[in-house]
């Protein structure tokens, strides 16, 4: 297995024979079609990342210490990038693909596809990639046996994402507080950037399902709070590193 | 050659090359590009009058608040209002209509009543509508659109009938801006007024295509943006009746919408500037007036306006001629399509194609458009949009099918 920098230097001497985006976009579009592709049946809103340009579902699943994910998208071109991004981290360890950037993607000359404001998907993709890593290494480090099931919540909790912020709902900081009791109830206090945010019934919708889909998990109670207001304060170092603020 | 040519020298953004093409500019639903006086007097605001207006008493201060006037008067002239105080200067058409909804639901909504919306509205004619029901209670109901995209006044009728005064506002597109459909606003208000009921007019598209005049249309509310004709950004308008607004309780507080404050009670100042909390954005709203004269002088062209015609009705002819390629909002007369074509081609996602379009140079629409409810009522989740405006030329019309064709077979 070559590493995610082999590949990645692999896939920019590819894209250094086409001399023009045409021929570029044609190879895009090739790949796109010949992407393996989910399972119609993964294919839920579990599994839907949305954009206000297309759809893209992902999954993932482990074997062997290293993560295989599957993905699709209503969009070719699209698709021909999650392809070359697929190439790219199917098979490495969570913690590589942690470790690993996106770098190449610009060196192939495809940076504005990669743009936060594209909303085409692909960022909070990448994003959703990064928490699948992040809560295999999460698991890896629990000491065998211990149940923890707040800490299996704040997993499941960095696979929500407000779609305009390519940052998990938890880095955010939208999540003021967790309880979880032995009996599997748990109980969330959280917010949302904005009071008048018109997606605000379907975070928290996402919120409840993520969670309950936690195995141990009974039930669920979410608060949406507006008191403390949420500032940019609250957000993670790796979230403002992120979206560009540090 | 033709004199319609001569439009396209008062907006210097048309002669951009994109990736070393000719840039072919079909979003111009979305933003229109602005015409040289627009940004000469843009310019000259903020470098000789940058000072706050209706406040200050020195000369930046008074000659700012001139200019501002003078745009408040140019709108008021263009929509033949009745006066200034019915001219409200707003961010955009979004904010007009969270205006009203807020103000309007807050004084004349109770629980239980209804606001009507049409199907095919853009999402800030609906979504403002939804948090203003939820905050009093009340809900909202949708008039239907056909197969072709058009609203029947017969249903409307219906609709108010069986409601029996429980419909407090009706909200309508004056032209949709998926469809290009111009919809019948003088019967839908006519049949409206009937059963008491107001109607607020999304006029973002409207105002840039047909001629409105608020007093012959008798629509209570007129909402429209300033950079979908040629003013700048940030700018919008709201018309209203005085009977409303006089009545319809302040919407933010703030600067300059106030008489006199006390702690305990604190009076407004009289309209328009009781809705106008905050410094507005005075050069956007000063840019109206050379922005109206430009979309006067191209209005009234004869030979802009064939051309607009012309390039329709080839589109309208061409298009259809992709096979697998399906336009939503075909109405039956033909006369009331404006050159807005929204459509999907089989086996080219919409996404895909203006992604390769931008590569040859060609700007358009790609996505849900923000109308997702309409989208989904012809079983779409995404659409290509070409909007054309004015200074579009026919040439450009023939560019973009051979590269929307090009585009399909790349992506087939």
């Amino acid at each position: 297995m070559n590493t995610i920098q082999e590949i990645q230097a692999d896939i920019v001497e590819e894209f250094a024979v086409f001399t023009d985006w045409m021929d570029k976009y044609e190879y895009l579009i090739e790949l796109g079609k010949n992407m393996p592709l989910i399972d119609e049946k993964d294919k839920t809103d579990d599994h839907l990342i949305r954009g206000c340009q297309s759809r893209v579902w992902l999954s993932c699943r482990q074997e062997e210490g290293k993560l295989f994910f599957a993905a699709d998208s209503d969009a070719i071109i699209t698709k021909g990038i999650i392809s070359l991004l697929l190439k790219v981290y199917n098979g490495q360890t969570p913690e590589a693909i942690l470790a690993a950037d996106e770098a190449f993607i610009e060196k192939i000359g495809l940076r504005e596809n990669l743009s936060p404001t594209r909303a085409n998907g692909l960022v909070s993709m990448i994003q959703t990639i990064k928490g699948y890593a992040a809560a295999a290494v999460d698991q890896a480090a629990r000491p065998a046996g211990k149940n923890d099931l707040e800490s299996d919540v704040i997993v499941a909790l960095r696979q929500v994402y407000d779609p305009e912020i390519p940052v998990n709902i938890y880095d955010l900081g939208l999540i003021y507080d967790i309880q979880a009791d032995a009996d599997g109830q748990v109980f969330i206090r959280m917010t949302l950037t904005a009071p008048n945010c018109p997606i605000a019934d379907d975070v928290v919708a996402q919120v409840r399902e993520a969670v309950a889909d936690v195995p141990g998990v009974k039930d669920v109670q979410v608060d949406l709070v507006f008191e403390p207001e949420w500032t940019t304060d609250r957000m993670s170092e790796e979230a403002k590193l992120e979206l560009g603020m540090l | 050659m033709q004199d319609y040519m001569d439009a396209r020298r008062f907006f210097p953004a048309l002669d951009r090359q994109i990736y070393g093409k000719p840039l072919v500019y079909f979003d111009n639903a979305a933003t229109a590009q602005r015409p040289q006086a627009v940004l000469d007097l843009q310019q000259r605001l903020c470098v000789e009058a940058d000072g706050n207006v209706h406040r200050a008493v020195h000369k930046l201060g008074a000659e700012a608040t001139d200019f501002y006037e003078a745009g408040r008067e140019a709108v008021r002239s263009y929509l033949n209002a009745p006066g200034r105080e019915n001219v409200i200067f707003t961010s955009g058409t979004t904010a007009s209509i969270n205006l009203v909804a807020t103000c309007f639901c807050q004084r004349y909504v109770a629980p239980g009543d209804r606001i009507l919306v049409s199907e095919a509205e853009h999402h800030s004619n609906i979504v403002s509508w939804q948090l203003a029901c939820e905050r009093c209670g009340a809900s909202l109901e949708v008039l239907p659109v056909d197969e072709a995209g058009e609203i029947s006044v017969e249903v409307l009728q219906q609709r108010l009938e069986k409601a029996a005064g429980r419909i407090k506002l009706l909200a309508v597109a004056h032209i949709s801006n998926v469809l290009g459909i111009v919809n019948p606003v003088r019967e839908i208000i006519e049949t409206a007024h009937r059963y008491e009921v107001p109607v607020l007019l999304d006029g973002a598209q409207g105002i840039v295509h047909e001629k409105v005049d608020v007093q012959a249309l008798d629509c209570d509310f007129y909402a429209f943006s300033g950079h979908k004709i040629y003013a700048p950004t940030g700018i919008g308008v709201l018309y209203g009746k005085t009977r409303w607004l006089a009545e319809m309780p302040p919407y933010m507080g703030g600067g300059e919408m106030i008489e006199t404050v006390r702690f305990e009670k604190t009076t407004f100042a009289p309209l328009p500037l009781k809705f106008e909390a905050g410094t507005p954005n005075f050069v956007a709203g000063a840019c109206f007036a050379p922005a109206l004269e430009t979309a006067r002088q191209l209005a009234e062209d004869p030979q802009l306006q064939d051309n607009q015609c012309a390039m329709r009705d080839f589109l309208l002819e061409e298009l259809p001629r992709i096979p697998g390629l399906r336009i939503y909002g075909l109405p039956r007369d033909r006369q009331r399509k404006i050159p807005l074509f929204s459509f999907t081609l089989d086996g080219a996602f919409p996404a895909d194609l203006a992604q390769i379009l931008d590569k040859m140079g060609i700007a358009v629409r790609s996505g849900h458009m923000c109308a997702e409810p309409l989208l989904r009522r012809f079983g779409q989740t995404s659409m290509l949009r070409a909007s054309l405006a004015p200074y579009n030329t026919l040439a450009e019309c023939e560019t973009f099918l051979a590269a929307l064709r090009r585009a399909a077979a790349m992506l087939r």
